[in-house]
C-alpha cells in the first residue's frame, strides 16, 4: 500500500525559552491514516514535539524552532501561517479532560461556532454526528443541555475528542489522553483510534508502551530530545535496530 | 520547674484564649453598632421616609426621597462607569499582561489603591470635576465612587482569572479559537460567579462611603434627577442630620443608617452565598 506522507519533520530543532534545547534534529514522516505513538522517558521531549505540530508553543514567549515541518508538503513553521486555520486542522487532546464551562451541546458546538457555523440545524446534525462519533451519543443523547461537568473523566474525554472531531481536523494530536483515566475508559478510547484513523491522521504520546504496542502502526521512540528510532511498531517492539530502544521497550529503564 | 508537656499544654491555653476574648471583643462591637442601628432605625421607619422630599429645617415631618434616589443614582453610575474598567483592565493584567513586570506594578498600585483613604479621592475628584465645573454635580460623585471601584474590580477579576486553569486556554486554543474569544467564551464562563461576586462587593463597599460624596455631589435638600447639580445621598444626609440640631433629623439618621446598613448587609451575603454555593 502507497502511504502518502502528511506530516514530515525535517531536521527540527526546538528551544524553550532560556535557550533549554528540548528537540535536537529531529527527523520523520507521519503517514496518513495511521496512529503514529511517541515512547520515550519523562522529559525525553516527545510532548514538546507533539506541540510543534500545532504550533502550541506559540502561546508562549520566546521559544524558538528551527528547520522545517510540512504538513500536506506546506512548511507550517512559517511566519505567514495561520495559526488559528492551522488549529482548526490539526487538532488536539490533551492529558486532562480539558470540557469547557457549559453545556455538553455547547462543547461541541464552540469549534463549529468559531467556523462560521452558526444555524441551529447544521449545529445539531454535526453535534450529533461527532458525539457518535466519539461513541459518547448513545450515553449522552438525552442531557445535551447539561453541564459537561456532570460526565465521569472517561466521558470528559470522549466529549473532548468529539468536539475536535467536530470541526474536520485533518490530524489529530492526543498528548497522553488516557493517563488521566480508568482502564475501562481507556479502552473505550484506545477502540476509538482505531476507528477514527480511517478519516484522520492520529500522533498519539503515551507513557504506556503496551499502549503503543496495541493501538499504533508507527513508532518513535526518544530520549533526551532525540529521536533514537522510528520504524513501525511491530519492528519497534520486537526488533529495533537500536540497543537504547530495545533496553527501554524491554523495561531495562524508563 | 514545668515539664516541657504541661508548658506546651499552657502556652495552647493561651494562645486560645487571646485570640477568643480578641474576636469577643470585635464581634461585641459590630453587634453592638448593628444593634444600636436596627432599635433606632425601625423606630425611625415609616413610609413617608421613602416618598417625601425632606420639609423645611426645624419642620416635622418630610423625608428622604430625595436622598434614597440620588444615593441610588450615584451609586449606579459608578459602577456603571466603574465595572467595565475594572473588569477589563483585571483580564489585560491576567491574559495579555500575564507574567509581565507591568502586570505586577500595577497589580500593586492597585492594592496601594484599596487602601488610600476615600476622601483623599473625594479632593482628587473634586479638584478635577466639582473646581472647573463651579459647583458640586452627581457625575463628580459617580466618578469617585468608581474610581474607589475599580482597584477592588481589577484585582477579583485579575485573581478569578487566574484561578481558571491554563489546560482550559490551551484547549480553546487548539480548537483555532483567537485568544479573546478564548477570554470571553471560556475563561470569564469559567470565572463568572466569581467576579460577578467581587463586583457586588465592590458595590457594597463604596455604597457606604461618605467622604468621597461630601467633595463630589455634596448634598441637596430637593429631589432631582439631574447628575450636573449637587445630589443628595443617604450617607452625607446622614453625616448632615446627625450633626445637626433637631431631633426629628435625629430620628431621620437613624433610618437611612438603618437602610443602607440592611443594603449593604444583604449586598455582602449575597456575595458570600454565590461564593459559598459555586465553590462548596
Amino acid at each position: 500500500m502507497a502511504e502518502s506522507i502528511e506530516l514530515e519533520v525535517k531536521g527540527l530543532d526546538f528551544h524553550y525559552a532560556g535557550n533549554i534545547h528540548a528537540l535536537k534534529k529531529i527527523n520523520l514522516k507521519v503517514y496518513k491514516n495511521t496512529v503514529t505513538a511517541l515512547i520515550g522517558p519523562s522529559g525525553c521531549g516527545k510532548t514538546t514535539l507533539l506541540r510543534c505540530f500545532n504550533r502550541m508553543h506559540d502561546l508562549y514567549p520566546k521559544n524558538r524552532y528551527e528547520g522545517e515541518l510540512l504538513f500536506q508538503q506546506q512548511n507550517i513553521l512559517d511566519k505567514g501561517t495561520d495559526l488559528i486555520t492551522l488549529r482548526s486542522r490539526i487538532g488536539m487532546v490533551f492529558q486532562k479532560p480539558t470540557p469547557f464551562p457549559m453545556s455538553i451541546f455547547d462543547n461541541i458546538a464552540y469549534g463549529l461556532k468559531l467556523k462560521g457555523i452558526s444555524k441551529k440545524s447544521d449545529l445539531s446534525e454535526k453535534v450529533e454526528h461527532a458525539l457518535k462519533h466519539s461513541a459518547l451519543w448513545d450515553e449522552v443523547k438525552d442531557k445535551l443541555n447539561a453541564s459537561a461537568y456532570e460526565l465521569s473523566g472517561g466521558q470528559q474525554q470522549r466529549l473532548v475528542i468529539a468536539r475536535a472531531l467536530a470541526v474536520n481536523p485533518e490530524v489529530l494530536l492526543f498528548d497522553e489522553p488516557t493517563s488521566a483515566l480508568d482502564p475501562i475508559s481507556t479502552a473505550k478510547i484506545e477502540e476509538l483510534t482505531e476507528t477514527l484513523k480511517k478519516d484522520v491522521t492520529i500522533v498519539i504520546v503515551t507513557h504506556n508502551m503496551q499502549q503503543a504496542a496495541r493501538i499504533s502502526d508507527w513508532t518513535g521512540f526518544l530520549m533526551l530530545g532525540e529521536l533514537i528510532e522510528y520504524d513501525r511498531t511491530d519492528k519497534i517492539f520486537t526488533a529495533p535496530s537500536e540497543k537504547l530502544t530495545e533496553d527501554y521497550v524491554t523495561g531495562r529503564f524508563g | 520547674m514545668l515539664t516541657i508537656e504541661k508548658r506546651r499544654k499552657l502556652e495552647g491555653f493561651l494562645a486560645l484564649l487571646f485570640s477568643t476574648l480578641a474576636a469577643a471583643l470585635g464581634l461585641f462591637w459590630l453587634v453592638f453598632i448593628l444593634g444600636d442601628v436596627l432599635i433606632h432605625g425601625v423606630g425611625a421607619l415609616n413610609l413617608g421616609l421613602f416618598v417625601n422630599d425632606p420639609s423645611p429645617p426645624g419642620v416635622e415631618g418630610g423625608g428622604l426621597r430625595n436622598a434614597f434616589i440620588g444615593q441610588f443614582i450615584i451609586t449606579l453610575f459608578g459602577t456603571v462607569i466603574g465595572v467595565p474598567i475594572g473588569v477589563l483592565g483585571g483580564t489585560f493584567l491576567a491574559e495579555y499582561a500575564r507574567g509581565r513586570n507591568i502586570s505586577r506594578i500595577i497589580s500593586i498600585l492597585a492594592d496601594i489603591m484599596v487602601s488610600v483613604p476615600s476622601i483623599v479621592i473625594g479632593t482628587f475628584v473634586y479638584a478635577i470635576l466639582v473646581r472647573p465645573v463651579g459647583h458640586f454635580n452627581g457625575w463628580a460623585g459617580s466618578v469617585a465612587l468608581a474610581i474607589i471601584m475599580i482597584p477592588v474590580v481589577l484585582r477579583t477579576t485579575e485573581n478569578m482569572l487566574s484561578l481558571v486553569p491554563w489546560t482550559l486556554r490551551e484547549a480553546a486554543f487548539a480548537l483555532g479559537a483567537p485568544y479573546y474569544k478564548v477570554i470571553v467564551q471560556v475563561v470569564y464562563r469559567g470565572a463568572a460567579t466569581g467576579i460577578l461576586t467581587g463586583i457586588l462587593l465592590s458595590i457594597a463597599r463604596v455604597a457606604g462611603e461618605t467622604a468621597p460624596l461630601l467633595f463630589t455631589a455634596f448634598n441637596n435638600s430637593f429631589f432631582t434627577l439631574n447628575m450636573n447639580q449637587p445630589m443628595s445621598s443617604l450617607t452625607v444626609t446622614i453625616f448632615q442630620y446627625a450633626m445637626g440640631p433637631y431631633d426629628s433629623w435625629h430620628s431621620q439618621a437613624w433610618a437611612a443608617a438603618f437602610v443602607i446598613t440592611i443594603f449593604i448587609l444583604l449586598l455582602t451575603i449575597t456575595g458570600r452565598l454565590i461564593i459559598k454555593w459555586r465553590y462548596k
